[in-house]
């Protein structure tokens, strides 16, 4: 998308001058007559290519229902968005604010989990089960 | 009070609120200006200028609403109608304005 947009402004841009240039010509030589049809459709057509070209090119939108929001940040994570800081480092998208809490992990899940949501009793037998085995993982 | 539990059950994310407007006002200052150059090489005064600067951020707004909001403007905007079609549309007006002049100047005088 942003290879379009760099195109389509680029496009427009040549034929924004051109037809800019034309007009420029066209009033210098005959101030009196009106400017002709080709060099109006050309600075249209150049105007609509380059605002199109404008829109492509911008950010996209984010999504403002947090439950919208917060889905797309579950569903494709941290990722980088194409953009450096001045001393190399990448530039991430936005990740989940509540990350801090562990709640990822939780009571079925791999991970520890909150501490204060800790299954004790899971965790005991799985201690017994590693005592069981003598102790090795 | 309906508005307000409305946004208690569906809360609204306010750096999204803020990228997508910046997003638009950059958009709609970009565009005025290149309105400004067209309104003046086509050497149009008075009203017909300010006229053809409307049907431009209408036409830049559809744009907006088909490819950067998917034609869904309520996921992106709180407001559709004031955030998206009316957004900025005044504050561009001086950079159109702006342009105008100088082209129209350069151009036809």
């Amino acid at each position: 998308m942003a290879f379009l947009g760099a195109t389509l402004n680029t496009v427009g841009l040549v034929f924004l001058t051109h037809a800019v240039y034309s007009t420029h010509e066209h009033t210098a030589t005959s101030p009196s007559a009106p400017l002709p049809l080709d060099i109006v459709i050309e600075l249209l057509a150049s105007i609509l290519v380059l605002s199109a070209g404008i829109v492509l090119s911008s950010p996209a939108l984010k999504p403002i229902q947090w439950a919208q929001w917060s889905g797309k940040i579950s569903r494709e994570g941290r990722h980088g968005e194409g953009k450096w800081t001045r001393e190399g480092e990448e530039i991430l998208s936005e990740g989940d604010p509540y990350s801090f809490l562990g709640l990822d992990g939780g009571i079925g899940g791999q991970g520890e989990g909150r501490r204060g949501f800790w299954d004790v009793r899971a965790k005991r037998k799985e201690y017994e089960a590693w005592a069981k085995t003598g102790g090795k993982s | 009070m309906n508005e307000e539990r409305e946004l208690a059950i569906n809360p609204i994310v306010q750096t999204s609120v803020q990228h997508n407007s910046q997003v638009v006002s950059n958009i709609r200052n970009l565009t005025a200006s290149l309105f400004g150059v067209a309104a003046g090489t086509l050497g149009l005064e008075s009203y017909p200028g300010f006229i053809f600067y409307l049907v431009g951020t209408l036409i830049v707004s559809g744009l907006v609403f088909t490819f950067r909001a998917d034609g869904k403007p309520s996921d992106y905007f709180h407001r559709p109608l004031g955030d998206l079609w009316g957004g900025d549309v005044f504050s561009g007006l001086s950079s159109f304005v702006l342009t105008w002049t100088l082209f129209f100047g350069l151009v036809r005088a």
